[in-house]
C-alpha cells in the first residue's frame, strides 16, 4: 500500500470514494476509537469476556456432576443466581455458557464471513456463466429449508459443538454470498473500478483493493448479525428439542430450558442468560455500526 | 419443547376442554368407585359441550381394523368410543374388565381352557338391529382374511390359535382355541382388541353392492375388508359415508375437519347403562404442548395434562378452580441392554452382575421425588404399582435393588474388576470361573457404555444426567446421547441371535420411555426370546418357561413367580415411571377415578354439576 | 428482456432438479430404517418388509428417485407415511395458513420498518435514532420464543387480555372472524422482523445518503424531502429486495417457532414433524415446493433490482 502523498499520478487514488493508505488506516482505526457506540460495545463485549473467561478462575463452581438434591435452589448466599435444573451453580453455568456462546458465535461469523464474501464477490466480478452457475448453486442449497440441514444432521451426527459450528456456517454463508454479490454487481459498475479497468487493473486486484473494502459495510453488519443469528438459531434448535444435551450449556440453550420453567417463577434460569445473550449482541452491533463510520471514507464529508 | 406422555390407545394423556356449561342446576353427583355397576347418586346434569384436546395426535383411519402399515394411535381414540371393543378394559380406576361397558354378559371357559364361551348383552345397533354373534363371525373373517396385516395381529395368538369359531345361537359364540390358555390373559391381552363389526350393515364389496354373506368365504372376505379398509382411510367421507353411521357405541361422529379436530354427539340409541350426558364432545387438534399448557393455564381449558416440568403448577390451578387427578400409567419404563452390541459390549450387558451394578446406582427414589415431584411410580420391577392385585411384596418393598453405591462396588470387586470411582472401572480377572468377569469379557475391559434415548424432554434429560452422575460412583462411564425419538426408533432395532445388522444393532443402552402394558401385564413379547418388543435380545430360558406359564396356566402362582425372577433378572434396567396428571375444572364430575386403559377416559360417565 | 426471463427460467429448472436430487440424497443418508421410525419400537420384520414394499424402499435409490421424479411430473407429491394422506392435500391446507400470516406480518412489518429505517438514517446517531435503534437491537436480538412467550406470558396467562392460541379455524375467513387471536403471533412476526428490516434499511440510506450524485441533487437546489424520496429511498430499497426476494421460501419452512406456541396449523409444524419422523413424501414435497419458491422470489428480486438501479440491468444484459 503507498502512502498517500507519493504518486498522484494513479487515477483510482484520486476518486475520495477510494480506501487506501496506511495514513488513512490509521485514521480510520482513530476514527473508531473515538467513536462512543464503538466505546460502548466493547465495553460491553470486553467486560462478558472477561466475567466468561476469567471468571471461573476466581469463582469456582461445580459444573460437571448433578446433584438433584440441590436443584432449582433460589439465589441465596451460596448461590448469588441459584442453581439450575442439575443443581449446578447458576453464575458458574452462565460463566461456562458464555464460553461456549462467544466461541460458536465468532465461528460460524468468521466461516461465514470468509466463505460467503469470497464466493459472492467471485460470482460478481466474474460474472456472465460462472455467475450463473455459482448463483444457481446457492439458490438450490437456499431452497432446502434450513431445518431439514440442521434435523439431517443432528440425525447423522451427534450434535457436538463442532457439528453444530458447521451445520450453521453451512447455512449462513449462502445469504452472505447474496448480498455481496449483489453489492459487488452495483459497485462493478461505479466510476472507479471502470476507471481501474481501463487502466489495466487485473480483476483479482480489483476485487482486493476495490471492491471487497468498498463492500465491508455490507460485509460487516452481516458478520456481527451473523455472530447473532448464530446464537439464536441454536436457541431455537433447542427450543425445539433438537439441541445438545446437558451438561453443554450456552446462554441460548440455557433460555430456552429456563423457559420451561417460565410459570413456576424460577426467574433466575431466564433472564439473567437472556440478559446476557442480548447485551452480547447489542455490543457487537455496536461495534459494527462503529466500524461501518469509521471505514465509509464518504461519511466523513457529512 | 415439551412432552407430554402420549401413548398408544391405551395410556390416557388427553386435554379437555369445556366450553359452555349449559343447564340449570341440579345437585351434583359422581359416578361411585367401585368395580361394579353404580347407581349414580342424584340426577346429574345433561348437556354441555365438552371440547376435548388432543395433542400431537391426528386421526387418520375410522375402520376399526387398520391395515399394519398404519400405526397411529389415535386412530383408536376415534374409533373406541363408535365401536367399543367385545372386552371392555378398565373400570373407574380399577384394573379390571369394565362389565357395563363390554359387549358380553358371560364368558365361560371349559375343555380345560381351551374353549369360549361367549353370550352377548341384548344390545342394538344405532339403526335398530340386534347385535349378533354373526357380527363376531363377520369380525372374525375378516381378521382372519388380514392375518399379518392386520395392526392388532399378535404372532401366535388371534386368529392364529382359533381352531373354529361357532355361533350355535344369535347370542351365543363359541370359539375352540388349538390350546389351553390362561382365561385372565387372554380375555384380557387377546379379546380385548376384537370389536364388533355391524355384518348386516357392512358386507359389502363395493358402495352400491348389496349386503351379502360374502365374509364367509376366503375371496369375499379379502374383498369386503379391502373396500372397507379403503373407504376407512377416506378422511374426507368420515362423516358422510352410510357406512359409519351404524355404531354400537355410546357416540356418533357428527363432524371431523381437515385439521384433525372432530365431533361426537351422543348415540340415542345405545343400548349400555353409561348413556352420556353431555350433548356433545369436541375432540381438537393441538399440535404442540406448548399451546396446549398455555391454554390451560389461561383458564381456556377443562381439563388439560400438565407437563412433567410444569408440576409446581399444581397449586396455582388449584386456586384457580381446578382439580387434579393423578393417574399413574399401566406401563413399564426401563433401559435396554442390547445382548449383541459389538465390541465385546454386548458379552458384559449379558453378566447379570454387571447390570445389578448398574441398576445399584440409580437412585429411583431421588428421582422420583425430586425430577417428579412424587407422581411416578417407584419402578421397582417389571409390574407398575397401579396393578395393585398383581403386584408381589417384593416389589411393593422397594424391588430387589434399591439404590446401594457400596453393593454396586462390592458386586463388580467380587467378579474381578478393579473399581475406579470417577474414573473408568477395568476387568482385571478375565475368565469363566467364579468370581472371574465372565464369559466373553476380555482383560482390561471398560465399564463403559453409551446411552441412547429420546430428546426434547427436560425431565428425561436431568434424569439421565443424573443416572451418568451417579454411575459414576463406581466406575461406570455413561456417554449421553440423546436423539429425536422417531430417529432412535429407526436407529435402534430389534436385535436377536438370528439377526442383529449392525446398522440397527450398535447400541449399547437405550431408554424409550415407557413400554405400555394391556390389562393383564404380561412379559410376552418384552422379556421372552424373539419377542416383538424385545429390543435387546434378553434371552433365558427359566424367563421364557415362566412367561408361557402365565400366559397358558391359571394357577396364580404363575404370575408372581415370573414377576419376582424378571424383577431379579434385569431384562432392563428398572426406572421410574411418571404419572399423567389431569387438571380438570372441578364442576366436571366422573373425571375421577380415571381409566388408564380406556381410549379417551370414559366420557359417557361424566357430567357437569353446578 | 425475453431472452434473459428465458435463460432464468431454464436456470430455475436446473434448480429444482438439483433441489430433488439434493434432498434425495440428504434424506437417504439418516441412518436407521425409516420404516422402523415410522411404524414405531413395536414393529416386527414381517411389518417393516410390508411397509418397505408399499412404499419402494426396498428398491435402488436411482430407482426410487426416477419413480419420484415421474410422480411429480403427473402431478402426484405422493402420500405421506404417517398421515396417510396425499402431500398436495396437506400443502393444500397448511400454505394458505403461512402466507396469510407472513404475507400479512410482513407487510405490516415493510409498511413500519421503511420510514423507520429513513428516519434514522437522516438522524444519524441522534438521540432518536440510538434510542430507535437499542429497541429494534433488543427486538433483534430477543429470540423469537423467547419473545412469544413472554407475551403469551404476560398478555394471555396473566392478564387475560388475549387467547394464548392463534385462531383454528381452517379458513382465512375463519380466522378472521377471531382477531384478538391473531393479535398475539401477528405481533411477534411483525415485530421481530421491523427490526431486520430497519436495520438494513438504515445502513442502506446511510450509504446512499453519503453518494456522491445527491451532492449534484442538492446543489442543483433540490429540496431534502425530494432528494430522499425520489434517489435516496429508491436506490436504498435494493438489499430489501433482495431479502424480500430471500424470504419467499421462507413460506415453507415457516415461522415454526411462532406455529409450535400458538398452535398455529402451518407448513413449519408440517415440515418439523415430518423431519422428525421421517416422513419422506412431506420432506421431499415441501423442499420442492421451496425449490419452486426460492427461484420464482429471486427471479422476482432480480427483476425488481433490474428495474430500480438502472446501472445493473446495462451490466446484467451484457
Amino acid at each position: 500500500m503507498q502512502p498517500i502523498n507519493s504518486t498522484t499520478t494513479r487515477f483510482d487514488e484520486l476518486d475520495a470514494g477510494e480506501i487506501h493508505g496506511d495514513g488513512r488506516r490509521w485514521y480510520a482505526l482513530r476514527e473508531f476509537f473515538g467513536n462512543t457506540q464503538a466505546r460502548v460495545g466493547l465495553a460491553i463485549i470486553v467486560l462478558l469476556f472477561l466475567f466468561c473467561f476469567l471468571g471461573p478462575v476466581f469463582y469456582h463452581t461445580n459444573q460437571v456432576k448433578v446433584d438433584l438434591l440441590t436443584k432449582d435452589f433460589a439465589p441465596s448466599k451460596q448461590h448469588l443466581l441459584g442453581t439450575d435444573d442439575y443443581g449446578f451453580d447458576v453464575i458458574g453455568r452462565l460463566m461456562r455458557g458464555g464460553q461456549a456462546s462467544f466461541g460458536l458465535g465468532f465461528a460460524v461469523a468468521g466461516v461465514t464471513t470468509v466463505v460467503g464474501t469470497l464466493y459472492g464477490a467471485v460470482a460478481g466480478i466474474i460474472g456472465g456463466v460462472v455467475d450463473a452457475v455459482m448463483m444457481r448453486l446457492i439458490d438450490t442449497l437456499l431452497s432446502i429449508p434450513g431445518i431439514v440441514l440442521l434435523l439431517i444432521m443432528v440425525n447423522i451426527f451427534t450434535p457436538t459443538l463442532f457439528t453444530v459450528i458447521l451445520v450453521l456456517s453451512l447455512l449462513s454463508w449462502l445469504v452472505v454470498a447474496r448480498l455481496v454479490r449483489g453489492e459487488v454487481l452495483s459497485l462493478r459498475t461505479r466510476d472507479y473500478v471502470l476507471a481501474a479497468k481501463t487502466m489495466g487493473s487485473g480483476t483479482g486486484r480489483i476485487m482486493w483493493r476495490h471492491m471487497v473494502p468498498n463492500a465491508f459495510g455490507v460485509i460487516i453488519v452481516n458478520a456481527t448479525f451473523s455472530i447473532a443469528d448464530a446464537i439464536t438459531a441454536l436457541s431455537t434448535l433447542s427450543f425445539l428439542g433438537l439441541g445438545m444435551a446437558a451438561p453443554y450449556a450456552d446462554w441460548g440453550t440455557m433460555l430456552s430450558n429456563g423457559l420451561n420453567d417460565l410459570f413456576d417463577g424460577y426467574w433466575w434460569l431466564i433472564y439473567p442468560p437472556a440478559i446476557l445473550l442480548i447485551l452480547t449482541i447489542i455490543g457487537f452491533s455496536l461495534i459494527g455500526d462503529a466500524v461501518l463510520d469509521s471505514l465509509d471514507v464518504r461519511l466523513r464529508r457529512r | 419443547m415439551r412432552v407430554i406422555r402420549t401413548g398408544a390407545a391405551v395410556a390416557a394423556a388427553l386435554t379437555l376442554a369445556a366450553t359452555a356449561a349449559a343447564c340449570s342446576s341440579s345437585s351434583g353427583s359422581s359416578h361411585s368407585a367401585g368395580g361394579s355397576s353404580t347407581q349414580a347418586t342424584g340426577a346429574p346434569e345433561s348437556g354441555g359441550t365438552v371440547t376435548m384436546q388432543w395433542v400431537g395426535g391426528y386421526p387418520n383411519f375410522i375402520f376399526p381394523l387398520m391395515p399394519a402399515t398404519n400405526t397411529d394411535g389415535y386412530n383408536g381414540n376415534l374409533q373406541l368410543p363408535l365401536w367399543p371393543d367385545l372386552v371392555y378394559a378398565g373400570d373407574r380406576g380399577q384394573s379390571v374388565v369394565n362389565p357395563d361397558e363390554s359387549l358380553y354378559s358371560a364368558m365361560t371357559w371349559t375343555n380345560n381352557d381351551q374353549t369360549i364361551n361367549i353370550t352377548l348383552k341384548p344390545w342394538k345397533w344405532s339403526d335398530g338391529t340386534a347385535i349378533t354373534s354373526r357380527d363376531f363371525s363377520f369380525t372374525y373373517n375378516l381378521i382372519k382374511s388380514l392375518g399379518q396385516n392386520w395392526s392388532g395381529y399378535l404372532p401366535g395368538l388371534f386368529p392364529d390359535d382359533v381352531k373354529s369359531v361357532q355361533t350355535p345361537s344369535t347370542s351365543t359364540i363359541v370359539i375352540n382355541l388349538t390350546r389351553s390358555y390362561n382365561p385372565t390373559f387372554y380375555t384380557d391381552n387377546v379379546l380385548y382388541a376384537i370389536p364388533l363389526l355391524p355384518q348386516h350393515a357392512w358386507d359389502k364389496e363395493s358402495t352400491t353392492g348389496a349386503v351379502g354373506n360374502y365374509d364367509q368365504n376366503a375371496a369375499g372376505a379379502k374383498a369386503v375388508v379391502n373396500f372397507l379398509q379403503k373407504q376407512g382411510s377416506d378422511i374426507a367421507t368420515f362423516t358422510t359415508n352410510p357406512l359409519w353411521k351404524v355404531v354400537d357405541g355410546p357416540w356418533h361422529l357428527s363432524e371431523f375437519t381437515s385439521s384433525g379436530t372432530y365431533a361426537l354427539v351422543p348415540n340415542k340409541n345405545y343400548s349400555g347403562p353409561d348413556k352420556p350426558h353431555l350433548a356433545e364432545m369436541v375432540d381438537a387438534q393441538y399440535t404442540t404442548n406448548d399451546a396446549a399448557f398455555n391454554d390451560l393455564r389461561a383458564g381456556d381449558v377443562t381439563i388439560g395434562p400438565i407437563p412433567g416440568e410444569d408440576i409446581s403448577q399444581i397449586s396455582y390451578l388449584k386456586s384457580e378452580g381446578y382439580s387434579v387427578q393423578d393417574l399413574t400409567t399401566a406401563a413399564e419404563a426401563g433401559i435396554y441392554p442390547n445382548w449383541f452390541a459389538p465390541n465385546g459390549v454386548g458379552a458384559l450387558l449379558k453378566q447379570l452382575y454387571v447390570r445389578q451394578a448398574i441398576e445399584d446406582l440409580i437412585n429411583r427414589p431421588q428421582i422420583v421425588s425430586q425430577i417428579y415431584h412424587g407422581y411416578a411410580d417407584p419402578g421397582n420391577g417389571p409390574i407398575s404399582l397401579n396393578y395393585t392385585t398383581l403386584t408381589t411384596p417384593l416389589e411393593k418393598s422397594g424391588g430387589p435393588y434399591p439404590y446401594s453405591p457400596s453393593k454396586a462396588v462390592a458386586v463388580l470387586k467380587a467378579n474381578g474388576w478393579k473399581v475406579t470411582p470417577g474414573g473408568v472401572s477395568t476387568c482385571t480377572d478375565p475368565g469363566t470361573g467364579s468370581g472371574q468377569c465372565g464369559a466373553g469379557v476380555a482383560a482390561g475391559a471398560k465399564l463403559a457404555f453409551t446411552l441412547a434415548y429420546s430428546a426434547g424432554d427436560p425431565d428425561t434429560d436431568e434424569m439421565e444426567a443424573a443416572i451418568q452422575t451417579w454411575e459414576e460412583q463406581a466406575g461406570i462411564k455413561l456417554t449421553l446421547k440423546s436423539e429425536p425419538f422417531n430417529t432412535l426408533v429407526g436407529t435402534v432395532g430389534l436385535c436377536d441371535q438370528q439377526s442383529h445388522p449392525t446398522s440397527t444393532c450398535s447400541w449399547q443402552l437405550v431408554d424409550f420411555g415407557y413400554d405400555p402394558y394391556s390389562l393383564y401385564p404380561s412379559g410376552a413379547g418384552l422379556f421372552n426370546t424373539d419377542g416383538s418388543g424385545n429390543q435387546g435380545g434378553y434371552s433365558n430360558p427359566q424367563m421364557d418357561s415362566l412367561i408361557n406359564q402365565t400366559e397358558y396356566s391359571s394357577s396364580p402362582a404363575a404370575f408372581t413367580q415370573y414377576e419376582d425372577f424378571a424383577a431379579a433378572q434385569l431384562p432392563q434396567l428398572w426406572l421410574p415411571d411418571p404419572d399423567v396428571l389431569l387438571a380438570y375444572k372441578s364442576n366436571l364430575a366422573g373425571v375421577e377415578p380415571a381409566n388408564s386403559f380406556s381410549a379417551d377416559n370414559d366420557p359417557e360417565i361424566w357430567s357437569f354439576t353446578k | 428482456m425475453i431472452a434473459y426471463l428465458i435463460r432464468r427460467v431454464g436456470q430455475a429448472v436446473v434448480v429444482v432438479i438439483g433441489v430433488m436430487i439434493l434432498t434425495f440424497i440428504l434424506i437417504h443418508m439418516e441412518p436407521g430404517s425409516v420404516a422402523r421410525s415410522i411404524l414405531g419400537i413395536r414393529a416386527t420384520t414381517s411389518r417393516v418388509a410390508i411397509f418397505n414394499a408399499t412404499y419402494g424402499l426396498d428398491q435402488p435409490l436411482y430407482k426410487q428417485l426416477w419413480n419420484y421424479t415421474d410422480q411429480v411430473f403427473h402431478g402426484n407429491l405422493g402420500q405421506s407415511f404417517y398421515q396417510q394422506q396425499q402431500v398436495s392435500t396437506l400443502f393444500a391446507q397448511a400454505l394458505p395458513r403461512d402466507i396469510f400470516l407472513l404475507g400479512t406480518s410482513t407487510v405490516l412489518a415493510l409498511l413500519i420498518a421503511l420510514p423507520l429505517g429513513v428516519y434514522q438514517a437522516v438522524k444519524r446517531n441522534g438521540l432518536a435514532d440510538n434510542l430507535l435503534s437499542g429497541t429494534t437491537f433488543t427486538l433483534y436480538t430477543m429470540p423469537t420464543f423467547f419473545f412469544a412467550m413472554l407475551m403469551v406470558g404476560l398478555f394471555a396467562v396473566q392478564l387475560h387480555w388475549l387467547p394464548p392460541t392463534a385462531p383454528q379455524a381452517t379458513s382465512v375467513a375463519g380466522m378472521l372472524a377471531d382477531p384478538r387471536a391473531l393479535v398475539l403471533p401477528e405481533a411477534t412476526l411483525t415485530l421481530t422482523q421491523i427490526a431486520g428490516f430497519s436495520r438494513y434499511m438504515r445502513s442502506s440510506v446511510i450509504d446512499t445518503l453519503a453518494q456522491d450524485y445527491l451532492r449534484v441533487c442538492r446543489a442543483k437546489g433540490l429540496g431534502e424531502r425530494l432528494v430522499l424520496w425520489r434517489h435516496v429511498l429508491r436506490n436504498s430499497f435494493l438489499p430489501i429486495v433482495t431479502i424480500l426476494g430471500l424470504s419467499i421460501p421462507g413460506l415453507v419452512g415457516g415461522a415454526i417457532v411462532v406455529e409450535d406456541i400458538f398452535n398455529y396449523q402451518g407448513m413449519g409444524l408440517l415440515f418439523y414433524q415430518a423431519a422428525l419422523r421421517h416422513d419422506f413424501p412431506i420432506l421431499l414435497g415441501a423442499t420442492l415446493l421451496g425449490g419452486v419458491l426460492t427461484v420464482i422470489g429471486n427471479l422476482a428480486a432480480d427483476i425488481a433490482y433490474g428495474i430500480l438501479d438502472p446501472r445493473v440491468r446495462y451490466a446484467a444484459d451484457k
